[in-house]
């Protein structure tokens, strides 16, 4: 019965395993294909369109346009959420939990909803479409992850902590700068990890404020409609692997300070 | 003004929605002092603290810091340093960094920091720690970090919050025995809070008694021990046998009380309620002594051995009295003693005039019923407030009672 239970649990994990993995290892497979078709089989195997990705001046400058939308972004976010949070945590005010709802919403909202919504307002505000509409709107679509991981963070930092400092000779604003503010950096790195990931990820809103210059994913998607060729597949596998390393480095670097503290 | 005490706590009333927290309390602590505000939770004693250390405000009332009106100024503006229950160390500073915090924030220049940091680590012997993190100590070397920080800004007064709750029982008296030795050493006064009433007897100069938000007792450990002014203090401090019985009168200094058809001499703490009033009397049972014949001393009852515990050094014995209908008696004897009464009837005796303390009965708990209702409150009231006003020695009760 037990050893029953054990492998029809084993086959569900290594299915759902396969189920998440397999479509990636197959997209990374076809980026060394030595030919100008997706799919099976490979008869010989090539660097050619990694080469090549490195060499296109067009996905390099996608890349770079994205990676800046995605820094700017976090940081209005990072500055913008952080504020809410501790605005809102450990304090009670008429209206709170509407201001939490309405900080929460944008999260919420389906991508081309405010994608559309944030369109029209820009239209309505005159501001053209091109970076700043993108990193406004990234910027607001992550303030709520920002808010509430920082928020989860705030709440477990003990009152007495701020007491000592108050008690030592610090007024609120030193003690918020030299403590609660270190307290906060690894749920605010953790955060940012995240922000960044979303932002370079977004195609809805990139692809509806965009200008004339693409992001790297609405790059690939125009990219897609001219015709799979194995040169998307090696795009993808970079941007992949980036944002792989970058979310395990991060996952472990904020385990670690929060164990620290 | 050199005449103003160090800290005067003038009329503070604490209110939290409807529960007073504090009951116009008016206190005088004076330079040097250790007191010890010890009550159970809710007594009111963190909540005095906390107005101290600027982290609430009275009601109403007024904190005087040296003759200094400072009750509406915040934590950051009082020359008061707290040692909270958790530490609250910083654990994103060092140890030095930690201690250093007050010091920078008062403006002290570099080089006058370092050796501040340098003397009280010196002081508290954490010179080997001084680049660790609060994470990589001890509980007791945390406790002494805690501690440092508070007192390298030289505070006037030094507040401790339950400070010894987190650590365990051996180290605990090894650290009381340190605080104790700090406090001296420095002279600085310190206002401690505990529910521990061991702690208390053992490290405080005074000790004031809360409960309900009002001062039961306010003295020194002994007198709280041997002179409790109420059945509050007497079961709150050390273990004690409390006879319930109705007053017979007075001889001489001495009260005669009767228990249970036994008639039983003691003396009042102040003021002699009314013949045939309900009193309570309060006897340490170390203060009981075993005998084979009736002692000449003067209570005598014969109990029986009901149950022994024993404790090493010494052995607790439980009791029955058959001509008190039977009412019980806890006695601490030595171990031998303890070892030898067996199933015959022993003679118990305690003397009239030191051993024994009887007291008005107890009236401001009305959940606590106790006695009989309807009873004479009036001299116990009055003798708390007479102490409240000057703290009054033994001698002057007497002038009460005549």
């Amino acid at each position: 019965m037990n050893r029953k239970n054990r492998i029809i649990l084993s086959c569900v994990y290594w299915a759902f395993v396969a189920y998440v993995f397999v479509p990636l290892i197959l997209m990374v497979l076809m980026g060394f294909k030595d030919s100008n078709f997706i799919g099976f089989p490979i008869r010989s195997y090539t660097l050619e369109w990694y080469t090549g990705v490195f060499d296109d001046a067009e996905t390099i400058s996608a890349f770079v346009y994205s990676v800046a939308i995605a820094v700017l972004s976090t940081v209005i976010s990072i500055l913008v959420g952080t504020w809410i949070a501790v605005l809102l945590e450990g304090r009670s005010f008429w209206g709170r939990a509407v201001v939490f709802g309405m900080t929460v919403l944008p999260a919420l909202i389906p991508g081309i909803i405010s994608a559309i919504a944030f369109r029209i307002y820009a239209r309505y505000l005159g501001i053209e479409p091109g970076m700043g509409a993108i990193i406004w709107a990234h910027a607001v679509h992550n303030v709520p992850f920002v808010v509430l991981v920082v928020m989860a963070r705030l709440s477990t930092l003990p009152k007495s902590q701020i007491e000592a400092a108050r008690d030592l000779g610090a007024d609120p604003l030193i003690a918020f700068l030299r403590i609660t503010f270190p307290y906060l950096v690894p749920a605010i790195m953790g955060a940012s990890i995240f922000c960044l990931l979303l932002s370079f990820d977004d195609f809805v809103r990139s692809f509806f404020l965009g200008g004339y210059e693409p992001t790297l994913p609405v790059l690939i998607f125009a990219k897609l409609k001219s015709g799979m060729s194995p040169e998307i597949n090696a795009i993808a596998t970079v941007a992949l692997v980036l944002t792989a390393v970058i979310g395990v480095w991060a996952e472990r670097f904020t385990r670690r300070m929060n164990k620290d503290s | 003004m050199a005449n103003d005490p160090l800290v005067r706590l003038d009329g503070i009333t604490k209110r939290f929605g409807d529960t007073v927290a504090l009951d116009n309390l008016t206190l005088d602590i004076a330079q040097g002092e250790f007191v010890t505000f010890l009550g159970p939770s809710g007594c009111g004693k963190s909540t005095t603290l906390r107005i101290l250390g600027g982290f609430e405000q009275p009601s109403e009332g007024r904190v005087l810091l040296r003759g200094e009106d400072v009750t509406r100024r915040p934590p950051e503006k009082r020359n008061v340093n707290m040692v909270f229950q958790d530490y609250a160390l910083f654990p994103h500073m060092t140890v030095r960094q930690n201690i250093g915090f007050g010091l920078e924030l008062k403006g002290m220049g570099k080089s006058e920091i370092r050796a501040r940091q340098d003397e009280i680590m010196a002081f508290l012997e954490l010179e080997a720690f001084g680049d660790r993190y609060p994470a990589q100590l001890s509980g007791g070397q945390r406790q002494r970090v805690a501690l440092s920080r508070a007192l390298a800004p030289d505070p006037a007064l030094l507040l401790l919050d339950e400070p010894l709750g987190a650590l365990d029982a051996k180290l605990r008296a090894q650290v009381q025995q340190e605080l104790k030795s700090i406090q001296r050493r420095t002279n600085k006064t310190f206002f401690f809070v505990t529910h521990d009433q061991e702690e208390a007897l053992t490290m405080s100069d005074r000790i004031v008694v809360m409960s309900n938000g009002r001062v039961e007792q306010d003295g020194t450990p002994e007198e709280l021990y041997f002179h409790p002014a109420s059945r509050f203090v007497a079961e709150f401090i050390g273990e004690t046998n409390l006879l319930n019985g109705e007053l017979r009168g007075t001889d001489g200094d001495a009260v005669v009380m009767d228990w249970f058809g036994q008639t039983l001499r003691g003396h009042a703490p102040a003021g002699v309620p009314p013949k045939g009033a309900p009193i309570t009397a309060s006897v340490r049972l170390e203060k009981l002594d075993f005998h084979k014949e009736r002692p000449a001393t003067a209570n005598a009852v014969q109990g029986r051995v009901v149950g022994k515990t024993f404790l090493g050094s010494r052995m607790a014995v439980d009791l029955t009295v058959e001509d008190a209908q039977g009412a019980h008696l806890k006695a601490y004897v030595d171990a031998e003693t303890g070892q030898s009464v067996g199933d015959a009837p022993v003679w118990i005796g305690w003397d009239g005039k030191t051993a024994w303390r009887c007291c008005a009965t107890e009236i401001r708990c009305p959940g606590r019923p106790f006695g009989r209702p309807g009873i004479a409150l009036q001299p116990s009231i009055s003798c708390f407030r007479a102490r409240r006003k000057s703290r009054m020695s033994r001698a002057d009760f007497s002038s009460i009672e005549t």
